[in-house]
């Protein structure tokens, strides 16, 4: 049963009021309840990206969960120099959700037919009141959204699916230079994008 | 870091794209992160492109994470920051304070609950090692980016520490991964120990697995939240007696 905690000094509307990189202090101290609102601020996020990868609910949970805890367990390590909590945290769910497809053969079906990308695609979206940042979700959606097909759907097929620049080459039918040409400049033009934005990246 | 030539005469400029998607394929990984670090057109492309990756996430479509999830990750948190305060508070013993990285000590396939009796076995070994008993110490070798490293395994009672001094930092991304090798014959074993030393190059973290019949400790360098097979080769290897 719960003891006294030495987190339990610190209340959690004072935690609350605490940014992330603050947080991931007292987590470096084991500070349990601390940890529980960077969870309250970036689960839904990182679930909502572990869902977009696996497809499942049950594997997304598992993934995110995991994620969670590794994040708790490495919390000493966090450098707040090498970017954002957040990031950071969507990293490892990033990693280890594709770790999941890779393991499981759902990318391998998948790769037979990529109809599995463009039915995640076309999920309908949910709206959800916890912390993640809309108009930056809206963004970077509508930055997606004009990008030549054939540019967002390398970008989506690599980050999203799991393939390597091979793979997608091979599904597609075309050159590996095309696929890799088309990613990049998908990507540089999402960065344009981004530029024109506030505090990208900070 | 020198520069390399000029952009656009550079062969792996288009690498840089598929690198930061994870679209590169794993047997061009380790070419592809050597070549970063002595060409800096590449570095700056791919920095200036991670930035974006770094977006991606956002474009998912916002699902509620599940309630029942928070609780399950809460209540295995809780536990393991008990059972840690418990150990900080009777690990009473100057020379080795309690380890700064706590390694993802256990397999997390299973529930929280196993998870948290696994930690709990760990930490008992932990206090038990208390007293005086007799500590071994056998030096490491090191190679690529950690050869200035010094490394020492440290046992006593069954437990294991990889205690490093000089160790540069992981490339951005990455983490230490700690491996158990058994023989050429197999694969390393994967331990959930990760690390990343300090800023000045000190780190230690326990091994936690048992040593019974292993060969070699291994390091690699790994993505963030570690590997179930090494992607790069061993930088760090200590050899056990047989």
């Amino acid at each position: 049963m719960p003891r006294l905690r030495r987190a339990s000094v610190n209340s959690k509307e004072k935690l609350r009021k605490l940014a992330d990189e603050e947080l991931m202090e007292l987590v470096a101290g084991n500070d349990a309840e601390a940890f529980e609102v960077v969870l309250e601020r970036h689960e839904a996020a990182a679930f909502s990206l572990a869902y977009r990868i696996c497809g499942k609910r049950s594997v997304a949970e598992d993934v995110a969960q995991e994620a969670f805890l590794a994040l708790w367990r490495s919390g000493a390590r966090y450098d707040r120099t090498r970017g954002s909590v957040r990031t950071w945290a969507l990293g490892i769910v990033h990693n280890r959700a594709v770790d999941s497809l890779r393991r499981t053969g759902v990318h391998e079906r998948r790769r037979a037919s990529d109809e599995g990308i463009e039915q995640t695609l076309e999920a309908p979206e949910r709206t959800d009141s916890q912390a993640i940042d809309k108009a930056v979700s809206q963004e970077i959606r509508g930055a997606l959204g004009e990008l030549p097909q054939e540019q967002r759907r390398v970008i989506e097929l690599a980050y999203f699916g799991g393939f390597t620049h091979t793979e997608i080459a091979s599904m597609l039918g075309t050159p590996v230079g095309t696929v890799k040409g088309r990613m990049r400049l998908g990507l540089q033009k999402l960065r344009g994008h981004l530029q024109g934005w506030e505090a990208v990246g900070t | 870091m020198s520069t390399h030539e000029h952009d656009d005469g550079c062969l792996h400029r288009m690498d840089a794209a598929p690198y930061v998607l994870g679209a590169l394929e794993q047997s061009e990984l380790q070419a592809y992160r050597t070549h970063l670090e002595g060409c800096a057109a590449c570095h700056q492309e791919v920095v200036e492109l991670q930035i974006v990756v770094n977006e991606l996430p956002a474009s998912a479509p916002v699902v509620p994470a599940p309630t029942a999830m928070r609780k399950r990750i809460m209540a295995t948190v809780r536990s393991e920051a008990e059972l840690l305060s418990a150990a900080g508070a009777a690990a009473d013993r100057p020379a080795r304070p309690v380890s700064r990285w706590r390694s993802r000590r256990f397999s997390l396939v299973g529930a929280g609950g196993a998870l948290a009796t696994g930690v709990a076995v760990l930490i008992a070994v932990v206090i038990a090692t208390g007293s005086s008993s007799k500590e071994t110490i056998i030096r490491g070798k090191t190679s690529g980016p950690a050869s200035m490293a010094q490394v020492a395994l440290h046992r006593r009672d069954g437990r294991s520490e990889l205690v490093v001094a000089h160790m540069p930092q992981p490339a951005l991304g990455k983490i230490y991964e700690v491996w158990l090798s058994h023989g050429k014959h197999s694969p390393p074993q994967p331990t959930n120990a990760l690390f990343s030393p300090t800023g000045s190059g000190n780190g230690q973290v326990d091994v936690p697995n048992s040593l019974h019949g292993v060969k070699e400790v291994l390091v690699t360098t790994e993505p963030l939240g570690g590997s179930t097979r090494p992607t790069t080769p061993a930088i760090i290897k200590v050899t056990l007696r047989a």
